[in-house]
Order: structure tokens, then C-alpha cells, then sequence
């Protein structure tokens, strides 16, 4: 059985965790860097460089800023983003109505 | 990397748990929600109710201060576990969510300081008997608006009934006179909010 194209951005476990989170938030929400990485029990380096290939894609948008004189960096999925993963998940549930 | 030898079911349920598990997180627990409001009513308002008497004759020695007191000191120690629960459970959020949670709050807030201004206005023109159901059963009209607001905010179901349903109680108890509305408001209010709490989180 041929399998259809799957987004290869979203297909690999730890940055599909991180978009299926992501997704969670409702649009226009964004989440603070350590409440993502504690939500995904990453370390914050292995966060970054996903994060960072998932915003090369347009997939997410980060924004830094700053609360009083901390930096802070929020994180949330882009419009197109979202699209990319509903997308994906009805390719796997396709695949996995084929299979039944 | 064999991460990309996942079967379909295999990144299915991976999805799913893991929306599952950030749904989690980032809602508020409807136990820590519901249920410290509700034993807080169950326990202030039953001694209201012993204070008051269902005809006029207390049925135990508490004074309408020292029941005032256990139902503010109670409201007080829930709404610190609400916050405590919140800030140990708090993943920081910015955004929409966020400004309508602001919003909800400073609701209660303006709500409620307003209602005391008005009602300190009409307490010397009352009868004394009056004055305590008049503060519970607006306070409780002001509490069933909002929770039928925030049911609207966020699409609760739940909590949109338990306005309608604590608007209902407490209009009905307020026609009884003070007991039975002390009565009705913590068995059926504070009851109903405390095994809301139990069951909703059992749901989730």
C-alpha cells in the first residue's frame, strides 16, 4: 500500500508532540518558552531546535519579548501551522481507515 | 533515527495523548474549580441556617457573626486553594485566553464591590431579620450572572447551569424567608457545586 505524502516537518515523534501541544492552545493564545518545555518534558536544547524547524516551515511563530527585565519567548502556531496538522492527522486517519 | 518507522495507529495515539495531556494542563482542574465554592457554601450557609432557625427559633447557639465568620472565613480558604491550584498547575499564558480571564475576574470584582456599596445603602432601612438574607441572596444573584457569563465566555456547559441552577435556588429561598434560603442554598447550591467538582473531574 502507497503511503500519502505525510508532512515531512510534522512526521518525526518529538516535533508532531510539539504541534499536537501546540494545537491545544486555543488561536490567539500564546505559551511562555519553560511551561512548553515542561508540558513536552524536553530539555530546553532539544525544544529550540525543533521549535526553530518548525518556524523555518512557517509553522510557528515566536516572539520575544520582555516581562519587567526578564526575557521572555512565546511560542504559538501559525494559521498555516494549524492547517498543516489537521492535514496530517486526517492523512493518518485515512491510512488507518485503509488498514481496517 | 527510527522515529520515522512509527505506525499510523502508533502517531495516531501519540497525537492524541499528547493533545490530551496539554488539554490538561492548560484547562483548570473542575475538582479545585467547583468543589472548595462548594463545601465553602455547605459549611456557611448550613450555619446560617442553624442561626436562623426555619421559624424564627435558632436551632443552634450560633450568633449571625459567628456565622458570617465560618462563611467568609470558608469562601476565603477556597479562594486561596483556587489560587494556589492555579499558580502550581500555571503554565504561563498570553494572549486571548488570558485577557478574558482578566476580564472575568476584575468582573467579580467590580460585581461585587458595587453590590456592597448599594446594599450598606438600604441595611439602616431594613428590618434586622432582613438585612442577611438581603446580602446572601444578592451576592448569590451576582455569583449565578457570572457563572452563567462564564459559562458563556468559555462554552462550559456545566458551569452555565450552575448559574442557572443557583439563580433558581436562590430566588426560590429567597421568597421562603432567611432559614430556608440558608437551608436550600447549602444543601442544593453548595451540594450541587461540590459534586459538580467530583464528577467533572472524574469525566475529564
Amino acid at each position: 500500500m502507497t503511503l500519502p505524502d505525510l508532512d515531512p516537518v510534522i512526521h518525526a515523534q518529538a516535533r508532531l508532540r510539539v504541534v499536537a501541544t501546540l494545537n491545544a492552545l486555543p488561536e490567539g493564545d500564546q505559551i511562555a518558552f519553560p511551561g512548553l518545555k515542561d508540558l513536552l518534558a524536553m530539555t530546553a536544547g532539544n525544544l529550540s531546535v525543533h521549535l526553530t524547524k518548525l518556524e523555518d516551515a512557517g509553522y510557528v511563530e515566536i516572539t520575544k519579548t520582555h516581562k519587567g527585565r526578564t526575557p521572555v519567548t512565546y511560542v504559538a502556531l501559525t494559521r498555516r501551522g494549524r492547517l498543516a496538522f489537521e492535514e496530517y492527522t486526517v492523512a493518518i486517519r485515512a491510512l488507518l481507515g485503509g488498514e481496517a | 533515527m527510527d522515529e520515522e518507522d512509527l505506525s499510523p495507529a502508533e502517531m495516531m495515539r501519540l497525537i492524541e495523548e499528547q493533545a490530551a495531556a496539554a488539554t490538561r494542563r492548560l484547562q483548570p482542574d473542575p475538582l479545585f474549580l467547583y468543589a472548595p465554592w462548594g463545601l465553602a457554601w455547605l459549611v456557611g450557609f448550613a450555619a446560617f441556617f442553624l442561626s436562623y432557625g426555619l421559624d424564627g427559633h435558632p436551632i443552634a447557639p450560633i450568633s449571625w457573626q459567628l456565622a458570617l465568620a465560618i462563611l467568609m472565613g470558608a469562601q476565603l480558604l477556597a479562594g486561596a486553594f483556587l489560587f494556589w491550584s492555579a499558580r502550581a498547575s500555571s503554565v504561563q499564558i498570553r494572549g486571548e485566553t488570558a485577557q478574558r480571564g482578566m476580564m472575568y475576574g476584575y468582573a467579580w470584582f467590580v460585581g461585587m464591590l458595587s453590590m456592597g456599596l448599594i446594599l450598606s445603602h438600604f441595611t439602616p432601612m431594613l428590618p434586622r431579620d432582613q438585612i442577611g438574607l438581603l446580602y446572601a441572596s444578592v451576592s448569590l444573584l451576582v455569583v449565578s450572572i457570572l457563572y452563567m457569563a462564564g459559562g458563556a465566555v468559555w462554552r462550559e456547559w456545566p458551569m452555565f447551569f450552575l448559574g442557572v441552577w443557583t439563580a433558581a435556588v436562590n430566588a426560590a429561598g429567597a421568597t421562603l424567608g432567611p432559614g430556608w434560603h440558608a437551608l436550600l442554598i447549602s444543601l442544593l447550591v453548595g451540594g450541587a457545586f461540590f459534586v459538580a467538582g467530583i464528577v467533572l473531574r472524574r469525566r475529564r
